[in-house]
């Protein structure tokens, strides 16, 4: 039953906590901007006030997608430790490739519901989304298999334990490189960007949405931006307390924020000749060294 | 057994008969047989054996294994429900009769493959197979003629090295008998002649579970095939396929049969050969199909990808892969054939395959559509479907034996597969509704109740494994596959892997949970206004102006983006090489040749035939025959 608990808890920090770093991303990259910014509860005030209008829907398999994007949102949110194997929910269930292909519900689910609104910008824009997932996540995956296969586990808080001797950014600085380029696709973060692209294809995916459909994807989004980070603090940078974890997220988040404020957005096939060329090849690079055993 | 699939073949060609009066009564016997067996599989004992007959002094043997059982089961699964299926839309074919017939023949043959207990059994009941499956194939669109001809060739091509190879065993152990062959294999001293029979009876897999080099049968055939049929073809037929792989890298002990060939973590050589064929299959499955526009060549190319999993899983020889691969075989059996299920039905509704011709089916064919979204998301691989349990386990074993090249590959192929199930999904069943399908209706229950009874299964199976994973553990004990290592775990409720383990139970919840609380948070906030597609919509050729910067639509049919969805992507390998043009050279080279010959022989000159006659009977009298 405690699981259950602490997997209400991740729920709890991945709203409050990420809402509030979106807040301060905004400010960071305003004052980037040399900008004053909105204040950091700014996303609150979003969210809450769009979660209170008037919607329209497209019909129900628009309602569908919308419910389906959340609901594997939460429930891939529910399941990924916060740095530690005390704020582990469910320490049989959180293998790597669960939480991986759990997170795809959500963006199905989206892709589905935002292309049923029949607007081709959505059409457009999942298209663009899913084409940048071949991009970013094979780096990803390559680097995960490498440090799986070099601590024998793809148990997420295993992986954190084993990291008590030192941080996977040190042992394997290359892949922690590698994953924190693919983060940045993950996130869609300013150079990879493409699939919005608010000035091309009117946020692609997200044209139709209004009143409490913008609310609940920009929540599902909040929950995303949770599991994402998370998986890379816990994979990379090690365990520790919660604040710590909570402090690595913080820098993480940051320093996202600050190499996207100053980059332009990549064309979608640049984005792809660029993840299959420079990350993958280190990607490999370092599943090479893990295999040779040289690591630091 | 014997009795059973002599009588099945012999109700076969009765059924045809008939047919003639009524198909559908034809149709419904071919159900009942269906079921029939379906039960009949369930009382069988494993481990017994039968002699059917006797060819040259040779016994035939059937023997009945955990390997007939499971690849049976899911063989009968998917003809059960496709002859379901049938008895409502044979009424848009044109050979009703003779698709009965040659259903029930090939049904009955691929049990006999299963069930084989010799090399000899499995080629003849393997050729029934095809042979019947080939003439079904003509009876679907014009190309079909020329799709049976390449099916039949490719076929072949892999069926006489297999018959080569079963000839070439018979004259060095004087025996037929996989059993006893297995063993003779595992003793005998010569690598060459080991390795040669290994690859000439994979050969037979490879050409019928579409791997690499002899993979283009599939886009051919199953594009072309009847409808309903392609469900067959690639659900059931491919597994022949699979099913002989199995047979020569695991019940024959490859391990053991190949020591001291071992090329990169304990696997032999000639098992990394084939390893690698499967790992090109995914990639040139997997880019092609995401090119496609024609949506049953996609799934066809899918096919292809899938096969590559099936085999990548069972030739690593590693517990987890073994069984990854095997349980694959049942997953993509059921997502192909409700895809092609569903698209089958599409097609019943509007006539055409063309993803860039449909749209927004949806509001029209609910069920259809949900049946297809169920079955792409096993198929993709993502829980809580039963597809994501044999990628997860071939991906345990890729990853443990640091095979990060094929492990890429795999990767890619499971992403890829998001790109390209989203193709038809978004093109076909979502988006604008063109104005000719206006008055499309779903299909008929007796249609989509198969349809909907795979999903659930599939689906069960995604959450609650261990009914279908206790007959591939047998399997692996029998073929004795790191006998102690145990995936299984129903009574914790757990699927273990090498690497840790996951609980599907709990993942289920999580899912159930999750939709709970975005429905909750949805039923919370203010209800929505319900607006058409195109909102202000009211009459036809009333001026549309939604998003379109300032232009306004009339036609409705334009607003639907379906054609060149991956534009961007697609140009990166346009000019890529394609081995489909390469065979068509080889074909081209042929042809000619026989042109060439063609002229010398049959000049239209009577004074060349004078020469060619008397040049022949110079040379009878020369040689003196």
């Amino acid at each position: 039953m405690t699981g259950v608990y602490k997997a209400i808890f991740n729920l709890a920090i991945a709203f409050f906590f990420v809402l509030t770093l979106e807040g301060i991303g905004r400010k960071i990259t305003a004052r980037v901007q040399r900008r004053i910014g909105p204040p950091w509860y700014q996303s609150f005030i979003d969210v809450f006030k769009a979660l209170s209008k008037h919607p329209f829907s497209n019909g129900w398999i628009f309602d569908f997608g919308v419910l389906m994007a959340l609901g594997g949102a939460i429930a891939t949110a529910a399941i990924v430790p916060m740095g530690s194997t005390f704020w582990t929910p469910f320490p049989n269930t959180d293998n790597f490739f669960v939480i991986m292909y759990l997170f795809a519900v959500g963006a199905l689910g989206m892709a589905m519901g935002m292309v049923g609104s029949g607007n081709p910008w959505a059409s457009i824009g999942v298209t663009r989304a899913l084409t940048q997932m071949l991009g970013y996540e094979l780096p990803y995956l390559i680097v995960l298999a490498s440090m799986m296969f070099y601590y024998k586990t793809a148990s997420i808080h295993l992986l954190i334990e084993k990291q008590a001797g030192g941080w996977n950014l040190l042992v394997m600085p290359i892949g922690a490189i590698v994953a924190f380029i693919s983060l940045l696709g993950m996130l869609g973060k300013k150079p990879f960007d493409i699939a919005i692209a608010p000035a091309e294809i009117a946020s692609g995916p997200m044209v139709e949405l209004s009143g409490k459909y913008l609310g609940l994807l920009h929540i599902m989004h909040v929950f995303s931006i949770f599991v994402e980070i998370t998986l890379f603090v816990d994979v990379f940078l090690g365990g520790g307390n919660f604040w710590w974890f909570l402090l690595k997220f913080l820098i993480v988040w940051i320093l996202a924020v600050l190499i996207s404020s100053v980059l332009p957005r990549f064309r979608i096939e640049q984005m792809l000749k660029f993840y299959w060329g420079v990350p993958l090849g280190l990607a490999f690079l370092n599943a090479f060294f893990v295999l040779m055993g040289w690591t630091l | 057994m014997a009795i059973t699939l002599i009588s099945i073949l012999a109700l076969s060609v009765a059924v045809y008969f008939i047919s003639k009066l009524s198909w559908k009564v034809g149709a419904v016997i071919n159900a009942l047989a269906g079921a029939y067996l379906m039960i009949y599989l369930f009382t069988l004992k494993v481990g017994s054996s039968e002699v059917l007959g006797t060819l040259f002094g040779e016994k035939l043997l059937l023997t009945y294994t955990n390997a007939s059982f499971y690849f049976s089961f899911v063989s009968m699964l998917v003809i059960l429900a496709v002859m379901v299926f049938a008895i409502k839309w044979l009424d848009s074919q044109k050979y009703p009769s003779a698709f009965n017939m040659f259903l029930l023949m090939m049904t009955a043959a691929s049990l006999g493959v299963f069930f084989a207990g010799d090399l000899l059994t499995l080629y003849i009941f393997w050729e029934i197979a095809v042979l019947s499956s080939m003439l079904i194939v003509p009876m679907g669109k014009k190309e079909a003629r020329r799709a049976a001809i390449i099916y039949a060739v490719m076929s072949a091509t892999g069926t006489y090295m297999y018959l080569y190879a079963s000839f070439m065993i018979y004259s060095r152990y004087g025996n037929f008998n996989l059993a006893e062959v297995a063993k003779d294999l595992a003793n005998d001293p010569s690598m060459p002649f080991k390795v040669t029979v290994y690859l000439l009876l994979a050969a037979a897999g490879i050409a019928k579970s579409g791997i690499f080099p002899l993979h283009t049968w599939l886009r051919i055939a199953h594009g072309n095939a009847p409808d309903a049929f392609s469900a067959v073809l690639s659900g059931q037929l491919v597994k022949l396929g699979s099913y002989v792989l199995m047979l020569v890298t695991a019940f024959f002990p490859t391990l053991k049969m190949f020591q001291g060939l071992e090329l990169y973590s304990k696997i032999p050589s000639p098992n990394y050969f084939l390893l690698a064929l499967g790992a090109t299959s995914i990639i040139v499955g997997t880019l092609m199909a995401i090119k496609q526009d024609d949506m049953k060549m996609l799934i066809a190319f899918s096919s292809v990808a899938n096969g590559g999993y099936i085999l990548v899983g069972i030739a690593t020889m590693d517990a987890i892969g073994f069984e990854g691969g095997i349980l694959h075989v049942f997953n993509h059996a059921l997502a192909a054939a409700i895809i092609f299920m569903a698209f089958a039905s599409v097609v019943y509704r509007t006539h055409t395959t063309k993803i860039s011709e449909m749209g927004g089916l949806i509001h029209k064919m609910p069920i259809t559509f949900i049946s297809y979204l169920f079955a792409i998301i096993s198929l993709a691989g993502i829980p809580p479907m039963s597809g994501f349990i044999s990628k997860w386990m071939i991906y345990q074993a890729l990853v443990r034996k640091g095979m990060f090249v094929t492990a890429f590959i795999a990767f890619f192929g499971s992403i890829g597969s998001f790109l390209y199930v989203f193709r038809p999904l978004a093109g076909v069943f979502l988006g604008q509704l063109p104005k000719k399908y206006k008055d499309v209706k779903e299909v008929p229950a007796i249609m989509w109740i198969p349809m909907v009874t795979l999903v659930a299964i599939s689906f069960i199976m995604g959450v609650w494994p261990f009914p279908i994973l206790k007959p591939i553990e047998a399997m692996r004990a029998d073929f004795a596959i790191s006998p102690s290592v145990k995936i299984a775990d129903a009574s914790n409720w757990l699927v273990r892997g090498v690497t840790g383990s996951w609980n599907p139970v709990i993942v289920f919840n999580l899912f159930i949970i999750g939709f709970a609380i975005a429905y909750l948070l949805y039923t919370l906030f203010p209800k929505p206004k319900k607006v058409d597609l195109l909102a202000p919509h009211k009459e036809e050729g009333a001026p549309i102006n939604i998003y379109t910067g300032g232009e306004y639509i009339y036609t409705p049919d334009l607003y639907q983006y379906n054609t060149k969805m991956y534009a961007g992507f697609e140009r990166m390998y346009e000019k890529h090489p394609s081995w489909e043009k390469v065979l068509d050279m080889l074909c081209k080279f042929f042809h000619d040749l026989g042109q060439l010959v063609h002229g010398w022989f049959f000049r239209p000159s009577p004074s060349a035939y004078a020469f060619w006659t008397v040049m022949t009977l110079l040379i009878v009298f020369w040689v003196r025959w």
